[in-house]
């Protein structure tokens, strides 16, 4: 039987990601999440159908004026000039796998596009990470926990929202198995592991560094860059 | 107000549409159920008609452009979102699927993606997140298929779980062998050395106990 995702956005992020309001990066993990999620799928479909809703019934006067009539006229324009329909070149496909290691791992539809234009992974013990292009101000990854693995007890300075694509983690908080979306705010301080047989992958954004507060992992800090 | 796009499209298909602004008469074809603008964009899919595409573009362009104002507080890039939303509109007519939603959630879905687009490329980041990746085909959503009755189950299970726990053990026992291991009433019988009366007795007991704690206690 498929996985039952425990853990959803709330319905406010989902409005939001529906709207297309949401940052793009956290937009990103929302659309994965729906990807293994029907139950979002469904209020997602809600939530347009409603906007449409707004949409039609938007108080406006018709379309009658001059710039109304150049406006079509430049539409026909365009659409003869380019006659036969768009999106008839087949869409580009990518692969629905990441590999790491030894590891082969199947990906959402909605990351695969970006999968495949992320920088090199970059290892520390058991913990691989891979950059997927994103704005400054969020920062997009991949994250792959090896089996029985810990990562180090951190908080964040600011959002730390990952959706966990394969295999499971556990933290303080509970358990997390694919599709499962998690959201740390700067007062969490949570040490995620990965106590099962199988690899556990997960899409990551971070709003802000991460902060670790272990002796001597503090000290040396390397996971400060490299996680952000 | 119950509106057209209130109901999931699938009912529309099903269902007089009740407390719509159209009278519909029983069908003789698909299309007589559809809605205004829903015909429209079917017909300008067909027959590429200009004359019932300008009444969908004099109709939706101005409240495109009302969206577009509030979304970017910008009336220049406003009238730039409803330019390329209407060619869209006026291109993939045929893309239209009028059992998967009304015809201004489909034009909605079109301005959302367009606008997203064009924020990116004036941001330079047009080779990033683009809106195929959020939105799927950008036109609709993925079809949700048999998952919505597996949700169900998971729902159903999610609210009981709980008070399966807090059932005594005697009867937990019974309940998780024959819904966990799925064992007949008879091997349960056999495997804890009980009678088969307390079993189904045990069974029972269970179930309207979980149905107590589910629905509060029978009056």
């Amino acid at each position: 039987m498929a996985h039952a995702v425990k853990f959803h956005p709330s319905l406010s992020l989902l409005e939001q990601y529906t709207e297309g309001t949401l940052a793009a990066e956290v937009a990103l993990v929302v659309a994965a999440h729906l990807d293994f999620c029907p139950h979002c799928q469904m209020l997602r479909r809600d939530i347009e159908a409603d906007i449409g809703c707004q949409l039609e019934h938007q108080p406006a006067s018709s379309a009658d004026g001059d710039e109304w009539q150049q406006m079509m006229a430049q539409i026909f324009d365009a659409a003869s000039s380019n006659d036969t329909l768009p999106d008839q070149t087949p869409a580009q496909s990518f692969s629905a796998y990441i590999e790491q290691g030894q590891h082969r791992i199947e990906i959402p539809r909605s990351v695969q596009r970006l999968a495949a234009k992320r920088k090199k992974w970059l290892q520390l013990g058991g913990i691989a990470t891979a950059k997927l292009p994103s704005d400054g101000d969020n920062h997009l990854s991949l994250l792959l926990i090896e089996p029985n693995t810990e990562v180090p007890l951190h908080t964040h300075k600011g959002l730390e929202i990952t959706l966990v694509l394969a295999g499971e983690m556990v933290d303080e908080a509970g358990k997390y198995a694919a599709g499962d979306l998690i959201i740390n705010t700067p007062d969490h301080t949570h040490t995620p592991k990965n106590v099962s047989d199988q690899p556990c992958l997960c899409l990551s954004v971070l709003t802000a560094p991460l902060e670790f507060k272990q002796g001597l992992i503090r000290l040396l800090n390397p996971l400060q860059r490299f996680f952000y | 107000m119950l509106d057209r796009c209130g109901l999931t499209s699938h009912h529309a298909q099903e269902f007089p549409q009740q407390g719509s602004s159209m009278i519909v008469q029983p069908a003789p074809s698909p299309v007589a159920n559809l809605g205004q603008w829903e015909e429209a964009l079917n017909l300008i899919a067909l027959h590429r008609d200009k004359g019932i595409y300008a009444e969908l573009f004099k109709y939706f362009a101005p409240r495109l452009r009302a969206f577009g104002i509030k979304m970017f507080g910008n009336e220049q890039q406003a009238m730039e979102m409803v330019q390329d939303t209407m060619l869209n509109v006026w291109q993939k007519a045929a893309l239209f699927d009028a059992s998967r939603g009304c015809a201004s959630t489909w034009i909605f879905t079109i301005a959302r993606n367009v606008r997203f687009d064009m924020l990116r490329k004036k941001q330079s980041r047009k080779d990033d997140i683009s809106a195929d990746d959020l939105w799927s085909d950008g036109d609709y959503p993925e079809q949700e298929g048999s998952h919505s009755q597996q949700w169900d189950l998971y729902l159903i299970a999610e609210k009981i779980a709980p008070h399966f726990h807090a059932l005594p053990p005697a009867q937990r026992l019974v309940m998780e062998k024959v819904y966990l291991d799925e064992l007949s009433h008879q091997e349960v019988s056999e495997q804890l050395s009980i009678p088969l009366g307390t079993v189904k007795s045990r069974i029972r007991l269970a179930l309207d106990r979980l149905r107590e704690a589910i629905d509060g206690p029978r009056s």
